[in-house]
């Protein structure tokens, strides 16, 4: 929708352009060209520049948990989605696939997406 | 004002109307902004009232999980949106903070019981989220309320520095309440918060010196409590508000006590905290100054500084920068990934600046939703 309407803008931005310095030979429509032109440049101008809506924005990035196993020598680490009751630093009943031992909730986050500055 | 290729009685007209366009825009240029302006701000109107429909929405859904009809819950929600809590008088400040602390220990008490009524099935820790989780529906109640209140002023007078001051103000209204609106799913579900990095850290340091939620000493202060580690030496009571439900407690007066019951014995007080980042400085930067971080309205934090200078100790901060919206959203990754720079500045500054046989508080300075013991 936003490169939609950023396209739409740089169409009648253009149009408003050729009609503002072509328009009409014609002494009487000539200044109605005119003013004609200038309410297309800045519509066309307005969707350009205009921010993308709100509604358009994207869903929030899904929150995650990050499960490791308690043996410092054992590297194994598991990234499932959120569910109800995990809580950081949570014992899990599971134990470590790959050496038995004890796991726990190492982190509960999201990877949000860097805003430009 | 003369136009190519027109001539004769149109040059006339078309001088006319420029002259008409130009007296028109400097008498009514004003009013026209003015006009652009109401309509901004009621764009912005919209949106807050859809946040604070939709929090609403989602504190009755949360809420009637825990025991009690949707349409009691409705009400009763309804009646408490606008609770307040009236600031103590300061024109004689003596003893201001002791009555600050007395009207927000009541605030907490009353929102306790109201949450305690609403969801009598719930257990302790759920409470404190849900009381975490109705405060976000307050704010943005209140945040609707305001900026509708300006706008109807600003339009009923048509005082244009009401309406100006409230246009100039709308982005940043609009980006808080937009962080607490979002902050609505962690609070509502447990989830980790940026703020929570303090007590994360001190547990993390804790659990590396042996420190276990068994270990951990309950109820020092109103929901505080802290592990007694021994660290290269020296004696650390590595202190937080107890977790997983979100409470900040009041670190401040757990300090307070510590250093009361361990008269002379506490050689230095080191608070770990998130602070807000500058615009263009990185999420979960570190830093390190001196002082107590500790965001409260001033009770808690007084009392940190107080007993710190009464006993001489000295008090250092190491801050994780993050923005509004992370400090109130679920937990960013970049927030988390800062917890081992943080736990080794703790560790230099203890190896650092005191001796064998010292006795350190470590206060973990946060909310505690979604962070375990």
């Amino acid at each position: 929708m936003g490169l939609v309407s950023k396209f739409l803008g740089i169409i009648i931005a253009v149009s408003g352009i050729a009609i503002l310095f072509f328009g009409s030979s014609d002494p009487v429509w000539s200044f109605g060209y005119y003013i004609l032109g200038l309410i297309l440049m800045s519509v066309g101008l307005t969707l350009v520049t205009s921010r993308q809506d709100a509604k358009d924005k994207k869903p929030p990035p899904p929150t995650v948990t990050e499960i490791r196993c308690d043996n410092p020598e054992c590297t194994f680490k598991e990234i499932r989605d959120f569910q109800k009751g995990d809580y950081i630093l949570k014992p899990m009943d599971a134990q470590c696939p790959k050496c038995q031992s004890s796991m726990t909730i190492h982190g509960v986050y999201v990877v949000r997406e860097e805003e430009p500055e | 004002m003369q136009f190519p290729g027109l001539e004769g009685d149109y040059t006339g007209l078309i001088n006319i109307v420029f002259l008409v366009f130009i007296i028109m825009m400097s008498l009514y240029g004003a009013r026209i902004q003015m006009w652009q302006w109401l309509k901004q701000i009621e764009a912005g109107l919209i949106e807050l009232e859809h946040m604070k429909k939709e929090s609403t929405q989602r504190s009755i859904e949360t809420f009637k999980k825990f025991g009690r009809p949707e349409e009691e819950v409705e009400k009763e929600l309804a009646r408490w949106l606008d609770y307040f809590t009236i600031m103590p008088v300061d024109l004689d400040p003596a003893g201001v903070l002791k009555r600050l602390d007395h009207l927000l220990d009541e605030r907490r008490d009353r929102f306790q019981e109201f949450v305690s009524e609403l969801a009598p099935e719930g257990a302790l820790f759920e409470h404190q989220s849900l009381e975490n989780t109705l405060e976000v529906t307050q704010v943005l109640d209140l945040i609707f309320r305001i900026v509708r209140h300006f706008y109807l002023i600003g339009k009923k007078t048509g005082s244009q520095i009401m309406i100006m001051q409230i246009h100039m103000q709308l982005p940043d209204i609009m980006k808080l309440a937009k962080a607490y609106f979002d902050a609505l799913d962690a609070f509502a579900e447990g989830k980790p918060i940026g703020d929570g990095i303090g007590p994360l850290v001190v547990t993390r340091f804790a659990r590396e010196y042996g420190g276990t939620p068994e270990k951990y000493v309950h109820e020092i202060s109103k929901e505080v409590g802290y592990y007694p580690i021994e660290v290269e030496g020296r004696t650390v009571y590595a202190l937080r508000a107890t977790g997983p439900g979100g409470t900040v407690g009041k670190p401040g007066f757990a300090v307070k006590k510590l250093v009361d019951d361990n008269k002379g014995k506490i050689a230095r007080i080191i608070t770990i905290d998130a602070a807000l980042k500058l615009e263009g400085e990185d999420m979960g930067r570190v830093s390190e100054g001196t002082g107590a971080a500790i965001g409260d309205p001033g009770p808690e934090k007084y009392a940190m500084e107080q007993t710190a200078t009464e006993n001489d100790i000295g008090i250092e901060a190491i801050v994780i920068k993050e923005d509004e919206a992370a400090a109130v959203g679920v937990m960013d990754k970049k927030i988390l990934d800062a917890v081992p720079d943080v736990i080794d500045r703790i560790r230099t500054s203890i190896l650092k600046r005191t001796k064998p046989g010292d006795k350190i508080i470590l206060a973990g300075i946060g909310n505690t939703i979604g962070i375990g013991l």
